[in-house]
């Protein structure tokens, strides 16, 4: 969703060709994400012209204060869509900011592991907003994410096991 | 003016902007380099916003006031104090991301 789309976006905005093609999954009723995401790809493809990208709505897990059991339950529902895709996609590196979107792609990612399937490196980026709490997406990636990012030095103190690059976005 | 699809244009011809605390109106004015006045919102019970308000705060970056005090900060501020606000880095990601998956 909005802010979150303009911190990935900025986020890829110096990695290398390597990373392609690249699959953006966003929640089915954010309306703005997939204008801002064709810009920057419409833009990279003009120094990069073999770039490739697709993207994907699942529903959305969980609404701004929703309450925990219901969000389960709304996730759950999202898992739904994010197993089948992420075990279509089988991607190697999956890379998130923290909207609940994130969390059923990377619970389905973690599943596909244990099982075997397809191993996907995690890399979660808490957002800069993030200055002294974490996200609940973040209280929960925290333990499952390959590299845990943070960009306030508070946070990597209280999440020793974060990596603490400075503001990156 | 309510919803403008973007702000740019009217960032860029001010001369001062005035705020609420939200990350992306604090972020895209600051790097604008336009000095900006937070005005922290206590009814709104959006705790994890004011964060990022706070910080910029501690660092120099922007002026907080509360609704109430709004007046007196216009009426006594000193733009001058307020630092530059450095862009992020999002290189020392990509190096950073090229370890972890090998490309190096």
């Amino acid at each position: 969703t909005g802010g979150h789309t303009t911190e990935i976006l900025r986020l890829l905005s110096c990695l290398s060709e390597s990373y392609s093609p690249r699959h953006y999954v966003f929640a089915d009723s954010d309306k703005m994400s997939e204008a801002k995401i064709r810009s920057f790809e419409q833009k990279r493809a003009e120094t990069f012209p073999k770039s490739q990208f697709t993207l994907h709505r699942i529903p959305r897990s969980r609404e701004v204060r929703q309450p925990w059991i219901s969000s389960v339950l709304t996730t759950l529902y999202s898992m739904l869509y994010s197993l089948p895709l992420t075990n279509k996609l089988k991607p190697d590196l999956i890379l998130c900011n923290g909207p609940g979107t994130c969390v059923p792609v990377c619970i389905a990612a973690l599943l596909l592991g244990l099982l075997g399937i397809k191993r996907s490196i995690i890399v979660y980026v808490e957002s800069i907003c993030r200055v002294e709490t974490l996200s609940l997406s973040g209280k929960i990636l925290y333990y499952f994410s390959d590299y845990f990012i943070v960009q306030w030095p508070n946070l990597k103190e209280k999440y020793p096991k974060s990596v603490y690059l400075g503001r990156i976005v | 003016f309510r919803f403008k699809d973007s702000l740019a244009e009217d960032l860029r011809s001010a001369d001062l902007i005035i705020s609420h605390a939200g990350a992306g109106s604090c972020l895209e004015t600051l790097e604008k380099g336009k000095p900006l006045i937070v005005v922290i919102n206590d009814k709104l019970m959006n705790n994890h916003q004011l964060e990022l308000a706070r910080q910029l705060h501690r660092d120099g970056y922007v002026l907080c006031c509360h609704c109430s005090t709004l007046v007196e900060t216009l009426q006594l501020m000193d733009l001058s104090t307020l630092k530059p606000f450095p862009p992020g880095q999002p290189e020392k990601f990509a190096l950073f991301l090229d370890k972890v998956v090998g490309f190096q």
